[in-house]
């Protein structure tokens, strides 16, 4: 019974000092709306037909490719501030397979394929976005420069 | 005891303002110790850390006043960086504009909202956190609107830590008050 107590009370005292005022809690909810309506906004601006990977240096568009339908892996070596990226896209997303960054983070992502998916080397400045086709101008499979 | 008659005695500094200085030494000291912690944790996501160190800036906030949990703010961010070896990288400059702009809304919404908490304040600091990283890291580093795709779901994480970070700073002032 002692014990039920104690419990009880630990609950009660975990309540107390988690459960924020009217003021908290008014923020919260303004929060809560706020990022939910932007994520429906941005899942509608990125969901649009199939994933197409997008390969961005800095703010140039250096590749665009779709996900391989034979499962074939397509390579593509993107230059950066550091040096060269290497980023791979097959049946289980595209990833960064080798990066001149020294943190390694952007390696350590894996494989993204979902609409709105993003892997950044911020020292680098690569970035792989998975975005819809529909919100790409023409129907092309690839565009490398 | 010629020479010693030369040398001026420094005069002692107050009492209050020694115990002020050790206080706001010994919060900046763990605040920087929780921020290597973070970085030491395995990544959540790209540029999300679960804020713990921001608990200290809200104890400095209630037991200093908002200019010392400022600056509690920007130092641990650079001696943090300093001794993980990330100072004047990229992730330093994310890292010192997120926890800057935090401490400001903090400070803000501190002053200028009535009835909120430590927890609605750690909230908004946390949202402004992790706002501003990303607004960083596409301003100066990569020019592309398609990271803002990621800042719903880490705005929804940093909601929950924020909220917890809060509730622990509320918390862990409320012991401290009881000890004194």
């Amino acid at each position: 019974m002692a014990t039920l107590a104690s419990e009880n009370t630990t609950k009660q005292n975990l309540w107390h000092w988690f459960k924020g005022s009217w003021t908290d809690r008014l923020l919260l909810l303004a929060s809560l709306i706020t990022i939910f309506y932007a994520w429906q906004w941005i899942d509608a601006e990125v969901s649009s037909g199939p994933p197409l990977v997008m390969i961005y240096h800095d703010d140039k568009l250096l590749a665009r490719y779709a996900f391989p339908e034979d499962g074939k892996p397509i390579h593509f070596h993107a230059k950066g501030e550091l040096g060269i990226s290497e980023i791979v896209i097959d049946a289980d997303g595209a990833r960064f397979l080798s990066s001149p960054c020294t943190t390694e983070y952007c390696v350590s992502r894996g494989h993204r394929k979902k609409h709105g998916d993003i892997i950044a080397c911020v020292p680098n400045r690569i970035l792989i976005a998975i975005e819809g086709s529909h919100k790409q101008n023409g129907t092309l499979d690839a565009i490398v420069e | 005891m010629p020479l010693l008659n030369k040398i001026k005695l420094i005069p002692r500094p107050p009492l209050a303002e020694l115990e002020y200085k050790a206080k706001w030494l010994s919060l900046l000291l763990l605040a920087v110790g929780l921020h290597i912690f973070e970085a030491a944790l395995p990544s959540l996501g790209p540029w999300f850390k679960p804020g713990l160190a921001n608990i200290i800036t809200l104890l400095a906030l209630v037991i200093l006043g908002p200019a010392s949990a400022a600056m509690l703010a920007i130092w641990r961010v650079i001696i943090g960086s300093f001794l993980i070896g990330t100072l004047f990288t990229p992730t330093f400059i994310i890292s010192l504009a997120g926890g800057t702009a935090a401490a400001v809304v903090m400070l803000t919404v501190w002053r200028f909202i009535p009835g909120i908490t430590l927890i609605g304040i750690s909230l908004a600091g946390a949202l402004a956190h992790m706002t501003v990283q990303l607004v960083t890291v596409e301003s100066l580093f990569i020019h592309q609107h398609a990271l803002y795709y990621l800042l719903p779901p880490l705005l929804l994480l940093s909601v929950i830590t924020g909220w917890f970070n809060g509730g622990l700073a509320m918390y862990i002032v409320s012991r401290v008050k009881e000890s004194e």
